[in-house]
């Protein structure tokens, strides 16, 4: 197939490595890459490095500006989908822009999610996925000198090792489903707490957390089931859910992400999804997977362009094992270790 | 403390309300105490349709020039913004309607073609206005809004300008101004809380002593005003239109008359036959118009008699480019006309200058008893800048007329041969000093005749009342630290601000560079123009016409071939052109 004009939703690892194949492999092709995040492609890894203050921002972007004209492909920046029309191979903008494709990678990643009872309290709780979160860490951990991390994700672990850098006390509320969609087991629940204990985390063990309340600019009041504290600022940490709400109508599979085969293609013919908003059937499991990673999300990202062109690729880089992360054996393999 | 020197434009359709935008932009931003300088935009023929681009290069510094990039760009219409897209400077910022009334297609999108690296800030400007007024009338505002929250702009100083401009409107207006700033405002402050860039604020700029946006016709038009005007003569053609609607709205509660007249023909006549009478008068024309006055120009040369002409240059021959600027009249006010037909040609640089030279220019027509033609062009006519509300002293207005004496009654030389060529002029209606003003050569005695001798002498008498005129004419204006120089710059009229932020920049880095301003363009100081030039290695010269015709005028006084620097694109210069020519003449001079 030669795409006349291929559409990318998203500026992350999975959408720059599609575009970039795209380019490597239909040179006459019109590529677009829209991003809500009005930044360039940066690396979400560094993000608890940037708060540490061990990186500064300049070093966490991957290409220059240049690079996207030197290679024509369009970079529209600070701009949101908010519907797909795929009967008539429509994007819709916020800005009620129409744009039309004749080739879709959909590679908008995830968002940060909160568990359904903790909900109620997401104003007072901060995250981290992408830059602009980044900076709201640092300028609140200028001022604060406690944090309370509730959940326990992988990019938890990095962020933890951040803020004990900058001397501040951190608590840590272990939550059974951080690994969302992996479950924590016993063993590496224990396994993770011992760690954090040893670094000087305070880890609280409870099952539930009763109330939390903004006790003065600079600190939340929390009750657990066991327990009573005042600290400066509260991060959930619950791993990501693909960031696809604006799909919803748009009538293609949505399960834990963007319901694809092995070749990344969904329902619609032309149409792609790749990276951490996918979830991609694995033949040898006979199941479906929902990656997260960084390296993972570069994979997919080839793979969809490569068969939108026209390939036969398998996206079959699968579940490989235990992964080492931190000293922590995690049973979620495509998680990469920078 | 931050220097702030940022170029705003508004961009939209006719009947967005771009100009308003525009306007209250320079005001308020002069109100806070910054430098501005404004210059609209909108399509040749009418300007009812189309387009229209307001830019207001906003500075800390005084600004004498526009900049050749945008760094904010406030879009009211998104397919007329996507044109000034390639003059977004790299980190610009672009504010637009993000919810406009219908879809738009990605060809009509401003979104869809800004560079990555420019910020866009998309505010409902449409959904905002009406929201908080029941009316999408104050979209503008609501732009004006989100640009005052995301840049540091105090919003005290539009609601003042606001207020100040739409008061008289009343109440209700008013208040949909008010608030749909307020809503821009306030949906900009929270939308964009992480990415606010409060440059202005950043400045700490004080406002000193009050100033008022003036553009360079209504400075014309106030200083006629000031100086006594008592009739207008005039024909409308674009640049100079709105000296006359100015002076039809001011000039009658003065007593005086504004009369439209069947062409410039006419015009020019009837301001001779004012200024014969003894009343100040004048007309403004363009180059169309200026063409069918040289007859009678020559006439008010030969029979010495005052007027005040103002030439508002355009593009190009004939009808030309009636929107856009250039300095190309030069010869033709300076020599255009038969027979040795020397006059007084004097240009402003700027606003204050076209204030200050009219009020001059009525006095030293009369005192030379000649035509004085004020050269100006579209940009300097139609930019505005922030000035101290100029004043024109008493003395500067007073009658310039040199009266004969009352003992000459009955034997009076209307053009007595004087050592300084300036007779005393009577009026008509002073008994015993009648004169026949003929266009024929003549006598002392305002006889006809044709004879050699007299047409020598009464020739040289009036060429040499001009170079008496020098004395009262502005002298050339030398910038610069004194010393040798590799490169000085000879510039006159708009350009000049370029020009001299040209040097400014090529000073900053070491450069011996610098310029001098010539506002008398005929009669010329030649003395201290040679000084200047002795002083320089190179002379540039540069003008927005195609030969180099000020270069042609005085470029014999340098002792080697001026360079020049001509450019006929209809905009005016940007002063990187002109810095990079001096670059080029500072290389060529050291190799
Ligand atoms: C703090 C942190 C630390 C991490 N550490 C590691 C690590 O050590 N190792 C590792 O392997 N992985 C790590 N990751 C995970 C890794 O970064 C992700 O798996 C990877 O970035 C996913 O890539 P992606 O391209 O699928 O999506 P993303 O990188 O999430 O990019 C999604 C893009 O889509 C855009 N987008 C979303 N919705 C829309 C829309 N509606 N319209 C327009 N644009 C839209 C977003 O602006 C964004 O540009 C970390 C992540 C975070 C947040």
């Amino acid at each position: 197939m030669t795409a006349r004009h291929v559409v990318i939703i998203g500026n992350g690892p999975a959408a720059n490595e599609a575009a970039i194949s795209l380019r490597t492999q239909a040179p006459d092709a019109r590529i677009t890459i829209i991003s809500k995040e009005p930044i360039r492609y940066y690396k979400p890894h560094l993000l608890p490095d940037l708060i540490a203050g061990k990186v500064s921002e300049q070093d966490l972007y991957v290409n220059p500006l240049e690079f996207y004209k030197e290679n024509d492909i369009r970079l529209r920046l600070g701009q949101e989908v908010v519907h797909v029309s795929f009967a008539t191979n429509e994007v819709v903008m916020e800005h009620k822009e129409v744009v039309r494709f004749d080739g879709l990678i959909i590679a908008t990643g995830g968002k940060p999610r909160i568990p359904e009872p903790l909900q109620v309290f997401e104003d007072l709780m901060l995250s981290l996925k992408t830059l602009s979160d980044a900076k709201v860490w640092k300028e609140r951990l200028r001022w604060v000198d406690s944090v309370l991390i509730v959940g326990g994700d992988l990019t938890s672990l990095s962020f933890t090792k951040a803020v004990l850098s900058l001397g501040k006390k951190v608590y840590f509320i272990l939550h059974g489903d951080s690994f969302w969609p992996v479950r924590f087991n016993e063993e590496l629940s224990s396994e993770v707490s011992q760690r954090l204990s040893d670094r000087g985390v305070e880890v609280i063990s409870c099952r539930k957390i009763l109330r939390l309340v903004m006790a003065s600019e600079d600190s939340v009041e929390v009750e657990t089931d066991g327990r009573k504290l005042r600290v400066g600022a509260i991060g959930a940490f619950f791993g990501l859910v693909p960031d696809v709400k604006f799909l919803a109508r748009s009538g293609l599979a949505i399960e834990r992400g963007i319901v694809v085969d092995e070749f990344l293609r969904t329902r619609f013919e032309g149409v792609y999804a790749a990276g951490d908003c996918a979830q991609v059937y694995h033949p040898k499991l006979r199941d479906y997977w929902v990656s997260i990673g960084y390296r993972n999300a570069r994979n997919l990202g080839r793979v969809a362009a490569l068969n939108l062109l026209g390939g036969q690729e398998s996206a079959e880089t699968a579940p490989a094992g235990i992964f080492q992360l931190d000293d922590i054996s995690v049973n979620t393999s495509w998680w990469t270790e920078f | 403390m931050p220097k702030v020197d940022i170029t705003v434009e508004v961009c939209g359709m006719a009947g967005d309300g771009t100009i308003a935008a525009g306007g209250l932009v320079n005001e308020a931003m002069s109100l806070g105490g910054f430098s501005v300088l404004g210059f609209d935009s909108y399509p040749a023929e009418i300007r009812g349709f189309g387009r229209c681009v307001t830019r207001s290069r906003i500075g800390s510094n005084e600004i004498g020039a526009l900049a050749d990039e945008t760094h904010i760009l406030i879009s009211l219409d998104d397919l007329q913004s996507r044109s000034r897209v390639p003059f977004l400077a790299r980190d610009s910022a672009v504010l637009f309607d993000s919810k406009p009334d219908t879809l738009l297609e990605e060809e009509q999108s401003l979104a869809a073609v800004v560079e990555p690296g420019t910020a866009l800030f998309g505010i409902p400007f449409t959904y905002l206005a009406t929201a908080a007024t029941g009316t999408s009338r104050g979209r503008n505002l609501a732009a004006l809004g989100g640009f005052a929250a995301l840049f540091g702009v105090q919003p005290e100083w539009f609601r003042r300008v606001i207020t100040r401009k739409f008061q008289s409107k009343g109440e209700k207006v008013l208040e949909v101004n008010l608030k749909s700033f307020d809503a821009g405002f306030h949906y900009a402050l929270e939308k964009f809380a992480d990415r606010l860039r409060p440059s202005f604020a950043a400045a700490n700029v004080v406002a000193g002593p009050e100033k008022v946006m003036l553009s360079g016709n209504q400075a014309i038009g106030q200083a006629a005003l000031d100086a006594g005007l008592k009739l207008y003569f005039g024909y409308p053609i674009t640049p100079a239109t709105p000296i006359m609607e100015f002076l039809a709205k001011y000039l009658p509660a003065k007593g005086g008359r504004v009369v439209q007249m069947e062409d410039e023909i006419a015009s020019v006549g009837a301001v001779l036959g004012a200024f014969y009478a003894g009343a100040r008068a004048m007309t403004a024309t363009s180059g169309p118009g200026f063409a069918l006055m040289t007859e009678l120009i020559t006439h008010g040369v030969m029979a010495e008699i005052p007027a005040v002409i103002l030439n508002a240059q355009r593009g190009g021959p004939s009808t030309g480019l009636p929107t856009k600027t250039e300095q190309s009249d030069l010869h033709a006010a300076v020599f255009g006309g038969p027979g040795d037909s020397s006059r007084i040609v004097i240009a402003p640089s700027n606003v204050a200058e076209c204030y200050s030279f009219t009020v001059q220019s009525f006095q030293l027509a009369e005192k030379y008893q000649t035509p004085v033609i004020v050269l100006t062009d579209f940009y300097l006519d139609n930019r505005v800048e922030n000035v101290v509300m100029p004043v024109a002293s008493e003395k500067e207005k007073t009658d310039g007329n040199l009266y004969p004496d009352e003992s000459l009654q009955g034997s009076y030389h209307r053009y007595l041969d004087t050592e300084s060529g300036v007779s005393p002029r009577s009026l008509p209606g002073m008994e015993g000093f009648a004169y026949v003003a003929t266009g024929l050569e003549h006598t002392e005695r305002a006889q006809p005749d044709y004879t050699p001798e007299i047409h020598t002498k009464m020739t040289g008498k009036r060429h040499r009342k001009l170079q008496y005129a020098l004395e009262d004419l502005p002298v050339p204006v030398e910038y610069s630290d004194g010393g040798q120089l590799d490169v000085g710059i000879i510039g006159w009229g708009s350009t000049f601000g370029s020009i001299q932020e040209a040097v400014n920049m090529a000073r900053e880095r070491g450069w011996k560079v610098a310029a001098l301003k010539i506002t008398s363009i005929f009669p010329y100081h030649e003395k201290e123009i040679r000084s200047f030039m002795t002083k320089c290695r190179e002379i540039l010269i540069t003008e927005l016409n195609y030969e180099g015709q000020l270069a042609n005028l005085i470029g014999h006084l340098h002792r080697k071939e001026v360079v020049r620097l001509n450019q006929v694109t209809g905009v005016p210069f940007s002063p990187s052109a002109i810095f990079s020519k001096i670059e080029a003449l500072l290389q060529a001079g050291v190799s």
